[in-house]
């Protein structure tokens, strides 16, 4: 398979490859290279912090009092929860920077910003992460019907609180609205009549399903044109059998994976193989071994996520952050905090992550976190004498705000048989621009490490 | 507006250089002269407790819901003969006595949300709360009427997402010097040429060129412009106290920028809640006030508005903890020097007709606030900006 489309690849499903292994795989074929992509991704691998704490505390008070907590042991369960929340988001970047199921991961990101949820319960958001991460790769409708038996989910959109005598609409709505079909390919009355399927969905204090019979609204609902004492499970069936379910959700993956601009003839392509059993490998298998995947004007055209853009640093130069709260405050920066969506719409993504704060930070955090915010700016055939002295000072200056150990070591490991000319090919998904390319060349080749944060600095490193 | 449009406008705005300079003189006089209409929003977040905020202290149901936790008659700032205000708002009570104060009771939203994150999201993007959006109010207002990133700023580290708009958003910044710092590495400059900029394409980068390329003209416009002006005023010594002296600078060095936002948290009081509330109220009303003031030495307050909200009300009836739980609607306050109704603009709301769950049954939409100050303040089409029509009031 040709390095520039496995880089394409690998940029899309991941967050890039390292020269070592993208050298590897140059001899493979792009079958195989696909297929080794689904191999590595059939296992799910957990994604979990400890809160035994919390299980600890729970049982301890209920032991004491009977079913309910008392005010200072909830307070004292919220507390940890908040800071479980940032283990969590802190154990999730590690994760998809050095994860073996990387395109699982990946799915995993993309979902999670599909069904977007939120809770202040570290067990119920675990968990709802984590299945996530089952259904990554599974099948569409076991997906959407395990989301909706979710705690965090019954509890973020109200099903909780959706009971016969007292509908309310939200997750029903959501779930049309965002989940499935997309808006205005379904009536208020659709709404109206499938949230009463969903009454009676709750949920235990372990954050199991439970079904709440008495709360069930079991009469008669006339949705999409069929009449039926329908429960959840039906109404989404009913849901899935439209075309329009398949259409929205290929829509999504093109715009995630492949490019910002739909083309509809593959979106269609992708919506026929979908629609047939609603597989998500096979639909993704699909989508990577098309030829139209490495058109050239899919290659470099995305803007990368703040997630994309901070997990792809720490991929191609490890760095730690001696304080995980920095690693917080980056991604609150950069528009894009794990665990912590603006609402259930999500990140509108794309041209959305830019604006003048953004666009300002992501020049600048490449060589603010890797390399003491210097970047070199001698000219040809000359050094800059103090560069070490810069670094220095800086460190003093802000190093309390980004203390981060920074493995060089590897870097230069992994790119010892790459030629510094080559480099803009590994660091860079699109072409320099002009001035850019002039002013580039008019400077010295200090170190491999100089030139990977002076690559690094460019808007075109924002490219995926 | 469309970037592309913006862009436009842009280019406009620098072929300005080359009117004659009698032309642009005679435009400054103008926009000094006709004033040029600002917005100060200001965010209580947490949810502040609006019935021991502005108190119906005549109101039996008042101390029979609240026994522990209601404001002694005699300790509160008295308003008229049935409304007085929190102790702690002495400095708002002479902006009150001076008619530079609208109070707007019992605003809120149908069907109203309880929880923080939802309930900010809808005052935010302005939505129904049944509808969620990608934009905020101040955002789509830039996607119409901004011409800079700076047209609309966020006294913070980081944009909310009122400010983030379908396709143009606002600048954030809380230090002007730091982030014109980080914004002026040579390295930045050097790698565009100005000849190339006018290929630079509408794709993805093409748009992060012009995007850098703006976001370091304005910050290089807020650093020196409002460098120009320092504040002798003393303002209250915290982060709010700070936002406030921030943008009161901003205004003072006559940035053009419509609308700045900031806010104030910790209004969450489930707990103890009286200290708590005094001590933020304190804070609030104080730099508040020491704001109009800085404005009025400057002569800029007569162009400057300021709304203050909270994402919701609290609870009629205290809690066990002596705070209160999450609630519904609200008061609102509107400060300015022309107001048209001064003082409490509408009845306190009723404490008898509750809702199911206790709460305050709204009397006026927040988002008619928003249609008010945006077609008669900033003088734009509001319709364009909601999304939807509303009813305007009479305040201003």
């Amino acid at each position: 398979m040709k390095s520039n489309n496995i880089q394409h690849l690998y940029r899309r499903i991941g967050f890039g490859i390292l020269p070592i292994e993208l050298e590897k795989l140059s001899k493979k074929s792009k079958k195989d290279v696909v297929n080794s992509l689904f191999k590595s991704s059939k296992k799910t691998t957990k994604l979990e912090v400890d809160t035994s704490e919390i299980k600890d505390l729970f049982s301890g008070s209920m032991m004491m009092s009977g079913s309910k907590l008392d005010t200072e042991t909830r307070r004292k369960i919220q507390k940890i929860s908040r800071e479980k929340q940032i283990e969590l988001n802190v154990a999730w970047i590690d994760r998809l920077t050095n994860s073996q199921e990387i395109l699982r991961e990946k799915m995993t990101l993309f979902w999670a910003n599909h069904f977007v949820c939120e809770d202040n319960s570290i067990n119920y958001i675990q968990q709802f992460n984590n299945t996530l991460r089952k259904h990554a790769l599974g099948n569409f409708k076991d997906f959407v019907n395990a989301v909706s038996k979710e705690a965090a989910m019954t509890k973020y959109l109200n099903t909780k609180q959706n009971k016969k005598q007292k509908p309310n609409e939200n997750f029903a709505r959501e779930l049309m609205e965002l989940f499935t079909l997309g808006v205005g390919h379904y009536t208020e009355e659709d709404i109206k009549e499938s949230a009463k399927a969903f009454t009676g969905y709750s949920h235990n204090l372990q954050g199991e399903f439970v079904f709440r019979n008495r709360q069930h609204d079991d009469s008669e609902k006339t949705f999409f044109a069929k009449t039926g004492n329908f429960s959840g499970e039906d109404i989404i069936d009913i849901i899935l059998e439209q075309k329009q379910c398949a259409n929205y959700i290929c829509g999504k993956l093109y715009r995630y994976f492949v490019n910002d601009v739909i083309d509809e003839t593959h979106v269609n392509a992708m919506a026929n193989v979908f629609y047939k059993d609603y597989n998500i490998e096979n639909l993704m298998r699909f989508m990577l071994t098309s030829d139209w995947f490495y058109d050239d004007k899919n290659i470099g055209s995305k803007i990368k996520s703040p997630i994309e853009f901070l997990v792809g640093l720490k991929t191609m130069v490890p760095t730690e952050f001696s304080n995980p709260k920095q690693l917080l405050y980056i991604q609150k920066l950069l528009g894009q905090t794990l665990l912590d969506p603006p609402n259930v719409a999500g990140w509108k993504g794309g041209k959305n992550w830019i604006d003048s704060n953004t666009i300002v930070l992501r020049l600048k955090l490449p060589s603010l976190i890797l390399n003491g915010a210097y970047i070199s700016k001698v000219k040809d055939g000359y050094e800059d004498a103090q560069m070490e002295e810069k670094k220095e000072l800086f460190k003093k200056k802000f190093g309390k705000r980004f203390k981060t150990k920074v493995n060089w070591t590897y870097f230069n490991t992994q790119f010892k048989n790459v030629e510094i000319d080559e480099f803009q090919n590994h660091l860079l998904a699109c072409e320099i621009n002009e001035s850019a390319k002039a002013y580039l060349q008019s400077l010295e080749k200090v170190s491999k490490q100089e030139y990977c944060i002076q690559l690094m600095s460019l808007p075109e490193y924002q490219m995926c | 507006m469309d970037r592309r449009k913006f862009l436009k406008q842009s280019s406009l705005a620098s072929s300005l250089f080359m009117v004659p300079s009698f032309v642009r003189a005679f435009e400054q006089v103008a926009s000094s002269k006709l004033g040029y209409k600002r917005l100060v929003i200001i965010q209580l977040s947490g949810g502040n407790d609006g019935l021991n905020t502005v108190i119906p202290y005549r109101n039996d149901l008042y101390y029979k819901e609240r026994p522990t936790l209601g404001i002694a008659k005699n300790e509160i700032l008295k308003l008229n003969d049935d409304v007085g205000l929190n102790p702690a708002l002495e400095p708002l009570k002479r902006l009150y006595d001076k008619g530079y104060l609208s109070i707007i009771n019992n605003v809120g939203y149908p069907n109203p949300v309880r929880s923080h994150f939802r309930s900010m999201d809808i005052w935010q993007t302005a939505t129904d709360s049944n509808k969620f959006s990608q934009s905020g109010w101040v955002g789509r207002y830039l996607d119409n009427y901004g011409k800079q990133p700076h047209s609309a700023i966020e006294v913070d580290e980081s944009l909310s997402l009122a400010m983030k708009g379908e396709n143009f958003n606002a600048i954030a910044t809380q230090d002007a010097k730091s982030f014109y710092n980080l914004s002026k590495d040579p390295y930045f400059k050097n790698i565009r040429n100005h000849k190339n900029d006018a290929h630079l394409n509408e794709h993805n980068l093409g748009y992060l060129y012009k995007s850098m390329i703006a976001a370091e003209s304005s910050a290089k416009y807020i650093f020196e412009k409002s460098k120009t002006v320092s504040s002798k005023k003393e303002y209250p010594n915290n982060k709010f106290g700070k936002q406030m002296k921030t943008t009161a600078q901003f205004i003072n060095s006559n940035l053009e920028t419509k609308v700045f936002y900031t806010s104030l948290g910790g209004f969450d009081t489930h707990v103890n809640q009286i200290n708590t509330q005094k001590r933020l109220l304190d804070i609030y009303a104080n730099s508040v006030e020491a704001f109009v003031q800085d404005l009025k030495d400057n002569d800029t307050f007569k162009d400057t508005l300021i709304l203050t909200f909270s994402e919701f009300g609290r609870r009629v009836k205290q809690n066990a903890s002596v705070g209160t739980d999450h609630g519904t609607a609200n008061n609102v306050f509107v400060i300015g020097e022309n107001l048209k109704k001064q003082g409490l603009y509408n009845n306190m709301a009723s404490l008898s007709d509750l809702d199911d769950n206790g709460d305050l049954k709204f009397e006026i939409d927040f988002r008619t606030i928003y249609a008010t100050v945006l077609d008669k303040w900033l003088e734009v089409d509001d319709e364009k900006v909601l999304n939807k029509s509303f009813k305007q009031l009479d305040f201003i």
